[in-house]
């Protein structure tokens, strides 16, 4: 087991060598750069003062300069300064991470209770008004994009319920119930498009588990619905569900982006939007290799949680 | 980030922005189809008035102001930007030597008045090359450090106009002082290196906003400190949260500012922010469109609305006028001729914009220009337009390119229409390219590109100078149009040369009418859009040019709340 973590850890360093060189790539090969965008509309500036300030922030140097300094502040743990702000990248990480873990939690959280009751339920009683409404909601929760849904519910909790999530955001720990009134709305946005899928797969995995054979003889034995069902079939149904969960991780903090900027929340997706539109290249590349390794080490976890579901799986 | 011009809510698509960019797509295609709406006037007229005047009744103190905004500052350094973002509200932390009057002592919305703001007064030699300023006795910074309530001097206008000129974004402007004496601590002079009538209208901008000396040696820039002398004293700026700002109980004009905070809640999306003044979360927001304004009614029948009228537009055809073919005035004049901008009006901005042009009209007449005096080229007659290009030797039309950014949606609606109507009116190609900002701006100020662009002009000055010299001139570095003409370079330099009021309306005229004569910028129409207030917010009215929520911010010193 050890051994296969350190397999996994060990392949994950060219993973990440390969997505910082593709991300500095692309940020270098879009049109423009920091200065452009910093330099705004003014027209007021000479090609002297451009070069200055190029040297400034150290955007004259060749760009495999630019990628070994970069590539040495990361190792180092310290990615340098944004080059709009001024701000160390650490600083700004510190206070978007943190939104962005709540709000992604609490769409997991929010999405997987609803997602697992009703994929269980429209698979017991499948073919019977509660499967299809419930198999409804999961298509709705497909088709309707991030966007949209988000708009609606805060367009419409506006003019039907005269409130809509208080904007400012306030950490949990500065204000638990304030923070939560922030986040509660986002993250059902967000989790209810997680939940249509993993609602899906549910549904079909339970479907798949309830005609096994140890089922069939687990209800010969007499056993009741819900032992068969929640003891016997779930677990094992799980597998499958686990693998669709830790694929749509990064389908949720590719959410995040919407949805933080439809709820005004300072997270992530916003930081990451707004870097790559001002061309801050040290704050995209870091952030950009952060949700790398998340995801590689996400992977990882979720390898992990089959032994956990099913002790037949061992990592040699 | 970038600069806006007065519609500049450029994050996020609502849902409301979304059916309207379908709208007007579809308005595109099937106005082939339909007969052309009428074109008696340029805009219908909006059931709400055009101008709020001041409050007759004696201002409260207290309470806070909040608005929801699309723009985050960048950074505080007003030397290295001139994004909206933060003049939403430096203006408020700072103050200029002259400033605009305000809307509460303005007689309309197209009042250019200046008053003097840490000036008192000031005087120009007869060469207008040497300008005195006397400043405001006993003027203090903000009480907090490094400052701590100093008084403000002569020397301290001297180190921020020298630091001005000497990097950053506003080097062009300032490096036009030659020297600057401070005979005593309250005088300024100025020695200009040529004669300028328009200096104080410079100062006035609001982007010459007075900096603290003490912050600029401390902390070698201006990035995380914003100390001024101005009615407010920033207290919080949390990146992509809000801005918070405190009112200073030292500030000069005694009695002001009224409210005692003036939150900014950075808010991208255009439904939150108008999802944040249905529910009494922000007290004030601008809207694009009429039926907008009939939506929120809906749900709060007391708002304020203000209509809305721009005195220019910041958008237009911008063509690559030193190359062939748009450097034959025969094909330019064709290109005007061949646009339907009155339907551009009805379609996309609802009836509620302008037909679109370049330099502020109160400048050179006190109405609005109509249809009918833009001149010849700028009437919709298809077949004279393919009779002019066909002289110019295109009777089979040609291909172009046109690039741009979209910095609102209905800005995509008027690419596709001016499309369709060279395709259809002259046979001309043209190919769309549609860019992020940054690609654009990077393409668009390198003077390479070939073909059309839909080109602007920032909103961030509202100068008569700002708007003919430094714009069209054609050694101007902001001349983006590219305009390249003998006669506007003579009659913008002779313009920054004449005193008389008469002779720069006249002057100002002439250029207009050049400009309009050689189409060396094809203005596109602009939406007018509407300030919508709460009811209990008092003079907060938009002025020409100032939107009270985006460069005209020092409006909100003299806004009280009625509650």
């Amino acid at each position: 087991m050890y051994k296969y973590v350190i397999r996994r850890v060990m392949l994950a360093v060219p993973v990440l060598l390969l997505s910082s060189v593709i991300v500095f790539g692309l940020m270098r090969v879009m049109p423009g750069d920091a200065l452009t965008v910093l330099m705004g509309e003014s027209g007021n500036i000479g090609e002297k003062e451009l070069a200055k300030l190029r040297k400034d922030l150290r955007l004259d140097l060749p760009y495999h300069e630019q990628y070994l300094l970069w590539l040495w502040q990361m190792v180092s743990l310290s990615p340098g300064d944004s080059l709009f702000t001024g701000e160390p990248i650490t600083v700004s990480l510190r206070k978007a991470i943190p939104v962005t873990l709540e709000l992604t939690a609490l769409a997991m959280i929010l999405g997987l209770a609803l997602a697992v009751p009703i994929g269980v339920l429209s698979a017991t009683r499948q073919d019977t008004p509660s499967d299809y409404a419930g198999r409804m909601v999961a298509v709705s929760g497909l088709s309707f994009p991030d966007f949209w849904l988000g708009t609606l519910v805060i367009t419409f909790a506006a003019i039907w319920f005269k409130w809509i999530p208080p904007i400012g955001y306030v950490s949990f720990w500065e204000s638990p119930t304030r923070n939560l009134q922030q986040f509660l709305l986002p993250a059902a946005v967000l989790g209810f498009r997680l939940s249509a899928a993993t609602m899906r797969m549910t549904r079909s995995t339970v479907l798949e588990v309830l005609r096994e054979d140890y089922v069939r003889t687990a209800w010969a034995k007499g056993l009741g619905g819900r032992i068969v069902v929640y003891k016997h079939a779930l677990k094992n149904a799980l597998i499958p569900v686990v693998t669709v969960v830790g694929g749509q991780l990064g389908v949720l903090l590719a959410g995040a982006v919407v949805i933080e900027t439809i709820f005004a929340l300072p997270g992530m997706g916003r930081l990451t939007v707004e870097a790559i539109l001002y061309r801050d290249y040290p704050v995209v590349q870091t952030n950009v290799m952060l949700v790398a390794a998340t995801l590689v080490t996400l992977n990882l976890v979720v390898d992990l949680t089959y032994a956990w579901l099913d002790p037949r799986i061992r990592y040699r | 980030m970038p600069t806006q011009g007065s519609n500049g809510d450029r994050s996020g698509v609502s849902r409301r922005q979304f059916l309207r960019r379908a709208g007007g797509a579809a308005a595109g295609l099937s106005a082939f189809a339909l007969a052309r709406p009428s074109r008696s006037v340029a805009q219908t007229a909006s059931p709400y008035p055009e101008w709020i005047p001041a409050s007759t009744k004696p201002a409260k103190r207290g309470g806070t102001l909040t608005r929801a905004s699309a723009w985050d500052p960048p950074m505080l350094d007003p030397r290295m930007t001139q994004s909206v973002g933060l003049f939403q509200f430096a203006g408020l932390t700072s103050n200029r030597l002259v400033r605009y009057t305000f809307a509460d002592e303005a007689a309309g919305p197209g009042d250019m008045g200046l008053k003097g703001d840490l000036a008192e007064s000031w005087t120009t030699s007869a060469d207008h090359r040497i300008w005195t300023f006397k400043l405001r006795q006993g003027v203090k910074w903000q009480n907090v450090p490094p400052l701590n309530g100093r008084e403000l001097t002569s020397a301290d206008i001297k180190y921020c106009f020298e630091a001005y000129a000497k990097e950053g974004v506003q080097t062009f402007n300032f490096k036009e002082i030659e020297g600057i004496e401070t005979p005593d601590k309250y005088t300024v002079r100025l020695h200009m290196q040529s004669p300028n009538v328009f200096v104080a209208q410079a100062l006035a901008e609001p982007i010459s906003i007075i900096f603290a000396r003490e912050v600029l040696e401390e902390d070698g820039d201006l990035k995380k400190r914003c100390i001024g002398t101005g009615p407010f004293i920033l207290k919080e700026h949390t990146r992509k949260v809000k801005v918070v700002l405190q009112r200073n109980p030292d500030y000069w004009d005694k009695g002001r500012p009224y409210v005692d905070e003036y939150v900014i809640l950075s808010t991208p999306d255009a439904a939150t922010r108008t999802a944040a003044f249905r529910t009494g979360q922000a007290d004030f927001i601008h809207v694009a469109s009429p039926s907008e304004v009939e939506v929120l009614r809906k749900t709060n029948p007391n708002l304020v609305a203000q209509s809305y009228f721009n005195a220019l537009t910041p958008f237009g055809l911008a063509m690559s006028q030193d190359k062939p073919p748009f450097s034959d005035v025969r094909v330019r004049r064709a290109l005007a001729m061949a646009i339907d901008r009155q339907r551009q009006v009805d379609t996309v901005y609802e009836g509620h914009g302008i037909l679109g042009w370049g330099v502020p009209y109160m400048y050179y007449q006190d109405k609005a220009p109509t249809a009918a005096q833009f001149g010849p080229w700028w009437q919709y007659k298809p077949a004279e337009a393919k009779k002019l290009l066909a002289e110019a030797g295109h009777p089979n039309g040609f291909s172009t390119t046109l690039f741009y950014y979209e910095y609102f949606p209905q800005m995509t609606s008027q690419v596709q229409l001016v499309q369709a109507d060279l395709k259809k009116n002259l046979n001309i190609d043209v190919k769309i390219s549609k860019l992020d900002y940054t690609t654009y701006y990077g393409r668009y100020v390198d003077p390479k590109w070939e073909g059309l662009s839909w080109g602007f002009q920032s909103g961030h000055a509202v100068g008569l100078d700002e708007r003919t010299y430094q714009y069209m001139h054609s050694k101007s570095t902001k001349n983006f149009f590219r305009v390249n003409d003998p006669q506007i370079d003579e009659l913008t330099t002779k313009l920054r040369q004449t005193s008389d009021p008469k002779e720069q309306r006249a002057i100002t005229k002439r250029i207009v009418d050049r400009e309009f004569d050689q189409v060396l910028r094809l203005w596109m129409p602009y939406d007018n859009g509407f300030m919508i207030f709460q009811p209990h917010m008092r003079n907060g009215a938009a002025l020409a040019l100032r939107r009270t929520d985006a460069y005209g911010s020092p409006q909100i010193a003299r806004v009280w709340l009625d509650k």
